[in-house]
């Protein structure tokens, strides 16, 4: 019950997530996050492999955040370099609206 | 001379290119490999493809790739005389040899550290055909979409 008195003063009763009271933000969107590539133990990212990069890529055609798609750093920098080539030569677009 | 690397090189033509002037283009980049003495390890042509934006009027393009051995000048010539080429509308040379060598290296790594422990634990070196197939369905309730992987991310 100490968990629910500490934030109870924190003026958060008209949040739009109230309806989740028991566990708290924590809990509210629990998400997995591991390394694409360490997990299926791919070593190259090539750039013209447009499949691999096609889930690092949303919408609007930026390079996701690896905050988001939980990639780890060595693989992020390998797969923003390969983005960024695939995107040279037309395989990946730069933008899109 | 210098040393020899691996490069690749890959080109995009007007869709309506005919299927000489891709010969042509071809033995082109040949004769500019072979005065450098370097060797054409693979040619690719990929054909017609959709390019995810336009270049140059085209909403298509016919991609060829090279996998070239060869020294680093190489690179600088074969990059001005494809700039010259009107039918080129987009080239690119990179050089490939060391990433290769490091997921070629990695992979390795990876091969014995793992042979390591299954020889520690007391089992054969390689996986049998039994446990793969076991660490198959082991994956299949984690990776779901209902374990909250958004798509578009939280913004």
């Amino acid at each position: 019950m100490s968990e629910f008195e500490s934030r109870g003063r924190g003026g958060r009763s008209g949040d739009k997530d109230k309806k989740d009271d028991k566990g708290g933000r924590r809990t509210f969107f629990r998400r997995r996050r591991m390394c694409k590539f360490c997990v299926e133990k791919i070593d190259y990212i090539g750039y013209k492999d447009v499949k691999l990069l096609a889930p690092f890529i949303p919408e609007r055609g930026k390079i996701q955040p690896r905050r988001i798609s939980g990639v780890c750093a060595t693989h992020q920098r390998a797969l923003q370099t390969a983005i960024k080539r695939a995107r040279q030569i037309a395989l990946v677009p730069y933008t899109t609206d | 001379m210098s040393a020899i690397r691996q490069y690749e090189l890959i080109y995009i033509l007007p869709p309506e290119t005919s299927e000489e002037a891709v010969a042509e283009l071809q033995t082109q980049v040949e004769a500019i490999t072979q005065k450098f003495s370097a060797t054409i390890e693979k040619t690719e042509n990929w054909g017609r493809r959709k390019l995810a934006y336009e270049i140059a009027g085209n909403r298509e393009g016919v991609y060829v790739l090279h996998v070239i051995n060869g020294p680093a000048e190489m690179t600088a010539e074969l990059d001005r005389r494809l700039r010259v080429f009107d039918l080129v509308i987009r080239h690119m040379v990179v050089r490939v040899d060391e990433e290769l060598a490091v997921a070629e290296r990695s992979r390795v790594r990876r091969k014995s550290a793992m042979t390591a422990r299954r020889v520690r634990r007391g089992l054969p070196p390689e996986p049998t055909e039994q446990e793969r197939s076991r660490r198959q369905e082991e994956d299949d309730d984690l990776d779901g979409p209902e374990m909250g992987f958004r798509e578009r991310g939280d913004r």
